[in-house]
């Protein structure tokens, strides 16, 4: 059962971080299910592309010349699909993001293959054994593929180490008639979020609110305390979702990464791994939940499971 | 002759223009009237009347005795009750003079108004005269002196510093009802002085105010000449006050005088205590418009005198709430007076003219319509309101979530039903369960009492004197349900039907007891007055009258009397609405406790805040909760050893405020049962009870123990078992964090136990621990050999005719887990008894869109699919309820542990037999989160598909319009063919949410369960090898109160920022 895929992530001609974690993450397999490991990258400006992925360890590139670097489901389970019967591999890794997810399954449902998503850990013990969370991160799965010679996982971002430099791996294109995909899509454009004052990259301390501040009254007392104690005031998505503070606030996958936050205070926030995506590798993070259970406090450095509110409330008398 | 002099030297002229004048007056007055009546009529029947004979008793009863008006203001009742009876006399006298004048004298030539009857009638005429006179003149005292706070009407809650013109215009008619009476009053004494002066009658005695009034004039120097002139004018001046005020009533503020009548009249005889239900054969639930008022409910608007003292009293008004139950009214009346009892285009009741954070302020404490005169039941208007905007769906998402709590499980904390009676497993006895013993007593004990751990505690105190008392009790387990009480009065009332309906049969099943018990006056206040409207109610009793039945009766003896000095808070829902205001405080002195009162005690308690379902509900930071200051209100007696509570919304509220408020060194907060168990020793336990107690705590520690040893001994071989393989740390790289170093004291170790330490063995319930979970089968696939999937075929399955646009929704029930977590015996998955489930909030989003997307394309079929359980079709209820037409559901058990690829082929088969236009599903669920569903139906079904969906636009017929959101929040706008399928995302629209009403009325839309068998054939994509909680706690867990762990927190700021 030798042999892996890994299909490399871009946009719009960039190469996604997640490509060489995905690259990583083969690695440290590979010896243990058989090579060689193949990237395949997909795109119209395939070739500085394959330059991004010649990393240590991958043995062959192949590029799949397409009409442009806009995403299409479509286009890319074709393109796996070509990629794979040629060469059959065991594995096949794809970022679990939003573009990943759109064909990853599609790749596993067209050829019965063994699946599982958001895959954290990688295991081989004489088979494969993939780790990934269930019941909302609380608990984790531990999975294998009985029977199955051909698998698909998806692999969570910023989760495995990326792979080194120094690779010199040949680059073949497979030449594959796109033309005539029924059903793809059209691309119209892409919209940046809309900054609204506020960098949450730059913050070197994150004041973050989730959930658990209930409603969006509340917001504005936050908004206080942050002030009060120096920190920028960060959200989780349902915040923003629910419009109670600007997208410019929401850390996470689908928001902002904290990059060089030093100090993060997250309040009422579970620990989605779509939230801890932004925030995990922050040196201290100090986490209040009154959930004890809550995912969030396997990242966090401190922890406490009082009531946000009274600690809000007694925070403000300090800072007083 | 002794007779009143009517029309004394008046030109025939003059007494044409009098009767003119006088016609005219009664004209406007009876228009006034007329229209008021009209506007009555417009207004719904207010359902249940009561008797006449009892409606007439009360009227007469409040106004003979003016009970109502003396109540915690004598001074105003006095004053009242001397315009009141004064007004009646002069109106009498009045009467019975025009009947003789105009009617009975000229028909009849009959005059009874003369000689002896005169003379009498003249004396109390004066004296009533004289009684009104003293009534107006205290009250314009009052106005003008005493400064009440509650006779303001600037609404400094909402932020006014200038009254607003209309309130301008309520001061002007207060004053001006007050000084034209007393014009009237004056004109006319004086009038009888001048008459007496001239005509010097002998009978003069008999009109004393008069002749005291004749004399002083003529002391003064007045002369017999002046007083005829003065006759002559004033006369006048008197006659056209007196007509032009008769004129004025239904005009102004002194249409109380009329719709009082009716107001007392009408009153509930348990207002609040038991609300009206919802009328038969209503479209929309409560009041929405002026016209969904009763006309009950208008006559309380036109009673309103504005006196305020519900302003006063009222909990939210105090806190600085945006309500005033005076100003509530006011504003209604105002606005009905405009509209008269009909609805207006263009304008919302609530939302234009009632602000709903004004209706969700109150606490439905029912202090304002205990304290108000002219019978207005507040809260019962503000209910009725409430439920058209539980219905509309606007309220705050945490109600919004406790509610929806309830509806899934049963209570408002969200626990797994099976929890209810954990409580009971710290006992050091079994307690029975009704469903299956008999006993004496069956004890509700409502959520707080079952969920809360301070409350637990009074539960377990309250259970050992039953015990020790040797009461045989039983409890309905698992069977109880929320009573209800606090729904219904948020305005959810389809959910208190549904409630209620469960509860009943739930005690209709139950072996035989004599009689509810209840720790929780909510609870006992609505099966005491609104479960019999609904079924067969048994009696049921408040704990604090059991118990002071135990201790007067000697089941339990007072071994260590208290000596405390204690202050007793009220419950509004024992007190107030169920009159249980003597047994607490029997049981209180009978444990050796003086009881001090404070100064709102009894009827006139100061509620927690936390009745009418504030209690699920956050409050604004920064202002004093009504807690807080009935908290001060304690303190400030002095010396106070216990704030004593017997509901367990209070004592979390006070719990709570005492820290808050800064008293926490003043006295402890306690439930009664917890001072009566310390006043009868139960710290001794009959040896009976021993041998299971000490079983337990050996279990509990042995365990305990046990986990730690696993948790410690799991960390050492994680860190010194070498890797397979040293080029692959398999799992997660697990960042090395050095920890700030901190004083032992300030920062906690980090903690070794698991963070779900499993519940003690003994105590667990026997459940299907030992069951494996099912395993699905997978089949092997290869390259020689791929095999794509297919959709499952459900032959069976016959999807109607397309007649429009059809969209499909997926809908998963998804797991939520408890604080317990438990796996199989096999270790493959988590026992499901400590599972809750509830629509999946990525669905409901898909839901929303596939929603509005019909509308915008003027309708069109939304059907849902999911692949559950029966318990699953709670989901399906509420997207049913929320606006789906149809619904589907597949299963078998074999679909247990089905993964994506399972679901997606099952799914498939039912896209297959509705050839949907669209297919919209969750981007991913929120338990399992594969995010893998969707792409594989696409894939099966051979369609496009786009994931991560923020927004659809679609016309209809051509091509897709979609907005995608990437990593980092970056959008892509892209447009692809029909037919698709989508994953979508939350955000762009909150979904809307379903009343129970909605989903009661849903109740009958279809929903199809098809035999999933089929779809289960190996084609699943993995295979669970085990599930496992995560080494836990990497995290070092700040112990303390928010004040400590604030400190703490502080300390590590500073050390990190500076
Ligand atoms: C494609 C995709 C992208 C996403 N991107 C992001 C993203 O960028 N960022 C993001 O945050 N999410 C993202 N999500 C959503 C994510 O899956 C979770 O739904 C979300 O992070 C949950 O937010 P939360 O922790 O605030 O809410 P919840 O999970 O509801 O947690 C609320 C927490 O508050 C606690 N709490 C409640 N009351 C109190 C109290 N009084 N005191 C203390 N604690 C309290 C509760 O115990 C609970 O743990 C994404 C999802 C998808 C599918």
């Amino acid at each position: 059962m030798p042999g892996i895929l890994v299909v490399a992530e871009q946009h719009n001609g960039q190469l996604c971080d997640v490509t060489a974690e995905l690259i990583g993450a083969a690695v440290t397999v590979k010896s243990r299910i058989g090579g060689p490991l193949r990237v395949l990258v997909i795109g119209a400006s395939v070739n500085p592309l394959s330059k991004g992925v010649a990393l240590a360890g991958v043995d062959e590139i192949q590029t799949v010349q397409t009409a442009s670097d806009h995403f299409d489901p479509l286009v890319y389970e074709q393109a796996v699909m070509a990629a794979a019967s040629q060469d059959k591999p065991f594995l096949i890794l794809i970022a679990h993001t939003a573009n990943g997810t759109a064909f990853a399954a599609g790749v596993a449902a067209r050829l019965g293959a063994g699946l599982a998503s958001d895959v954290f850990g990688l295991d081989v013990e004489g088979e494969l054994i993939a780790t990934r969370s269930a019941y909302r991160n609380k608990v984790a799965m531990e999975l294998d593929f009985p029977g199955k010679d051909i698998v698909v996982l998806t692999l969570r971002g910023a989760t495995f180490a990326p792979a080194e430099q120094g690779g010199s791996a040949p680059v073949s294109p497979i030449s594959l008639h796109l033309g005539a995909i029924k059903g793809a899509s059209s691309h119209i454009e892409y919209q940046e979020p809309t900054s609204s004052g506020i960098d949450i990259t730059k913050a070197e301390f994150i004041l973050s609110v989730g959930r658990g501040i209930q409603n969006k009254d509340n917001v504005q007392r936050f908004e206080a305390l942050a002030e009060r104690i120096g920190a920028v005031l960060g959200c989780s998505r349902p915040i923003v979702d629910s419009g109670w503070l600007p997208k410019a606030h929401q850390v996470g996958q689908s928001g902002k990464l904290a990059s060089n936050c030093q100090l993060y205070l997250a309040v009422g926030i579970s620990g989605a791994t779509q939230h801890l995506f932004g925030m995990k590798h922050v040196p201290v993070i100090i986490a209040v939940n009154t959930d004890l259970g809550a995912p969030i406090f396997d990242v966090a450095t401190f922890g406490t499971t009082v009531d946000m509110f009274e600690l809000a409330d007694a925070l403000q008398r300090h800072f007083n | 002759m002794e007779t009143r002099e009517l029309f004394w030297s008046l030109t025939p002229n003059a007494i044409v223009l009098f009767y003119v004048i006088g016609y005219g007056a009664i004209a406007v007055f009876l228009y006034g009237i007329v229209r008021h009546l009209v506007k009555y009529y417009r207004g719904r029947s207010p359902g249940k009347i009561p008797s006449l004979g009892s409606c007439i008793q009360r009227l007469l009863t409040d106004l003979l005795t003016h009970r109502t008006l003396k109540k915690r203001d004598r001074y105003a009742g006095y004053a009242h009750m001397g315009i009141f009876f004064g007004f009646l006399i002069a109106a009498a006298g009045t009467a019975t003079i025009t009947l003789e004048y105009d009617i009975i004298y000229p028909l009849f030539r009959i005059r009874f108004w003369k000689g002896d009857f005169y003379l009498l009638f003249s004396l109390i005429l004066d004296l009533g005269h004289l009684a009104l006179t003293a009534g107006i003149v205290m009250m314009i005292w009052r106005r003008a002196a005493f400064k009440l706070p509650r006779l303001s009407y600037l609404r400094s809650y909402k932020g006014e510093t200038e009254l607003r013109p209309v309130a301008k215009l309520w001061k002007l008619e207060d004053w001006s009802f007050l000084v034209v009476l007393l014009l009237i009053e004056l004109s006319g004494f004086l009038q009888e002085a001048v008459g007496l002066m001239v005509d010097k009658p002998e009978w003069a005695i008999w009109s004393p105010v008069g002749l005291v009034l004749a004399k002083a004039f003529s002391g003064l120097g007045m002369s017999e000449g002046t007083a005829a002139s003065i006759r002559g004018a004033n006369w006048w001046m008197h006659g056209v006050l007196a007509l032009a005020f008769t004129a004025a009533i239904p005009w102004y503020k002194a249409k109380h005088i009329i719709a009082v009548i009716g107001s007392l009249a009408m009153r509930d005889d348990r207002p609040l205590s038991r609300l009206p239900r919802e009328p038969e054969g209503k479209d929309e639930s409560g009041v929405g418009c002026m016209s969904d008022f009763s006309w009950k409910d208008m006559l309380n608007f036109d009673a309103c005198t504005k006196c305020g003292r519900c302003h006063e009293v009222c909990p939210a008004t105090n806190a600085g709430y945006p309500l005033s139950p005076r100003d509530l009214i006011l504003d209604l009346r105002t606005y009905n007076d405009k509209v008269r009892g009909r609805s207006e285009e263009g304008v919302d009741l609530i939302g234009d003219i009632i602000a709903p954070e004004t209706l969700w302020s109150c606490r439905t404490c029912g202090a304002c319509q205990e304290v108000c005169p002219v019978g207005i039941e507040h809260p019962t208007i503000i209910v009725q309101m409430r439920r058209h905007l539980v219905e509309q769906g606007e309220m705050e998402p945490m109600l919004q979530t406790a509610l929806d709590a309830i509806a899934n499980t049963g209570n408002s904390f969200g626990e797994n039903a099976r929890n209810r009676a954990a409580w009971t497993r710290e006992l050091g006895f079994a307690v029975k369960d009704i469903r299956k013993e008999r006993a004496d007593l069956l004890w509700f004990v409502g959520d707080y009492a079952s969920f809360d751990p301070r409350n637990q505690r009074v539960s377990r105190a309250f259970a050992t004197l039953l015990k020790a008392a040797g009461k045989d009790f039983a409890l309905l387990h698992e069977g109880e349900r929320n009573a209800g009480n606090d729904v219904r009065r948020v305005g959810e009332e389809g959910l208190f039907e549904t409630l209620v309906d469960g509860n009943l049969a739930a005690i209709a099943c139950a072996q035989p007891f004599e009689r509810i018990i209840t720790t929780d006056p909510h609870s006992y206040n609505t099966i005491r007055n609104e479960y019999p409207e609904f079924g067969e109610t048994p009696l049921i009793e408040h704990y604090t009258s059991v118990l002071a039945d135990m201790l007067s009766s000697g089941q339990l003896k007072v071994s260590n009397p208290l000596n405390k000095r204690v202050t007793f808070h009220d419950p509004c829902h024992l007190g107030r609405l169920n009159g249980g205001y003597d047994a607490p405080r029997e049981v209180l002195r009978a444990i050796g406790c003086e009881v001090v009162e404070m100064p709102r005690n009894r009827e006139n308690s100061f509620c927690c805040g936390a009745g009418g379902g504030r209690i699920w509900m956050p409050d604004p930071p920064g202002k004093e909760k009504p807690s807080e200051n009935r908290i001060h209100e304690a303190a400030a007696l002095g010396d106070i050893d216990v704030f004593v509570t017997c509901c367990p919304k209070d004592l979390t509220m006070f719990e709570d405020a005492r820290k808050t408020s800064g008293h926490e060194r003043d006295f402890v907060v306690m439930d009664i049962a917890e001072l009566v168990a310390e006043a009868v020793k139960l710290g001794t336990l009959t040896p009976e009870n021993l041998p299971p107690i000490v079983e337990r705590l050996t279990d509990a520690i042995a365990s305990r123990i046990a986990d730690v040893v696993s948790a410690r001994l799991e960390e050492m071989l994680g860190r010194f078992a070498p890797p397979a393989l040293t080029d692959a740390s398999a799992v997660i790289p697990l960042p090395d964090r050095t920890h700030p170093q901190f004083d032992e004291d300030t920062v906690l170790q980090k903690q070794q136990m698991p963070a779900h330490p499993a519940p003690e063995p003994a105590t667990l319930p026997p459940t299907k621990a030992s069951t494996p979970s099912i395993e699905v089968p997978i089949a092997s696939t290869n390259w020689d050999n791929p095999s794509p999937l297919q959709p499952a075929v459900f032959e069976a399955y016959a999807a109607p005719e397309k007649t429009g646009i059809r969209i499909l929704v997926t809908v998963k029930n998804v797991a939520k887990l408890g604080d317990e977590i438990r796996f199989t015996a096999d270790g493959r998955d988590v026992v499901s008894d400590y599972i809750q489930y509830e629509l999946n909030e990525w669905d409901d989003s898909a839901l929303e869109q596939a929603l509005l997307l019909t509308e915008a394309n003027g309708g069109g079929e939304v059907v849902a699919v999911c692949v559950g359980p029966e318990e699953a079709e709670q989901s399906l209820r509420k997207v049913l309820a929320k606006g789906a037409d149809r619904a589907v559901r597949i299963w078998s058990d074999g679909l247990s542990n089905a993964d994506p690829l399972v679901i997606a082929r099952a799914i498939a088969g039912i896209a297959k037999a509705e050839d949907p236009d669209l297919i919209f599903c969750g981007t991913q669920s929120a338990d399992n989160a594969h995010g893998s569903t969707s792409t594989a139906l696409a894939a099966i079904l051979g369609l496009p598909r786009a994931v991560v969906v923020e927004s659809v636009r679609w016309d209809g017929r051509g091509a897709l319009t979609v907005t995608r959101e990437l990593e980092g929040g970056i959008k892509e706008i892209l447009t692809m063919p029909t037919p698709a399928v989508l994953a979508i995302q939350t955000g762009t629209d909150l979904p809307r949410y379903a009343t129970m009403k909605m989903i009661k009325q849903a109740r009958n839309k279809p929903l199809e369960v098809v035999d999933g068998s089929s779809a289960i054939d190996g084609v699943g994509g993995y295979r669970v090898r085990r599930m496992y909680v995560p080494v836990r706690q990497r995290a070092a867990m700040l112990e303390g109160t928010a004040e400590q762990v604030a400190e703490k927190i502080a300390a590590i700021i500073h050390e990190r920022r500076g």
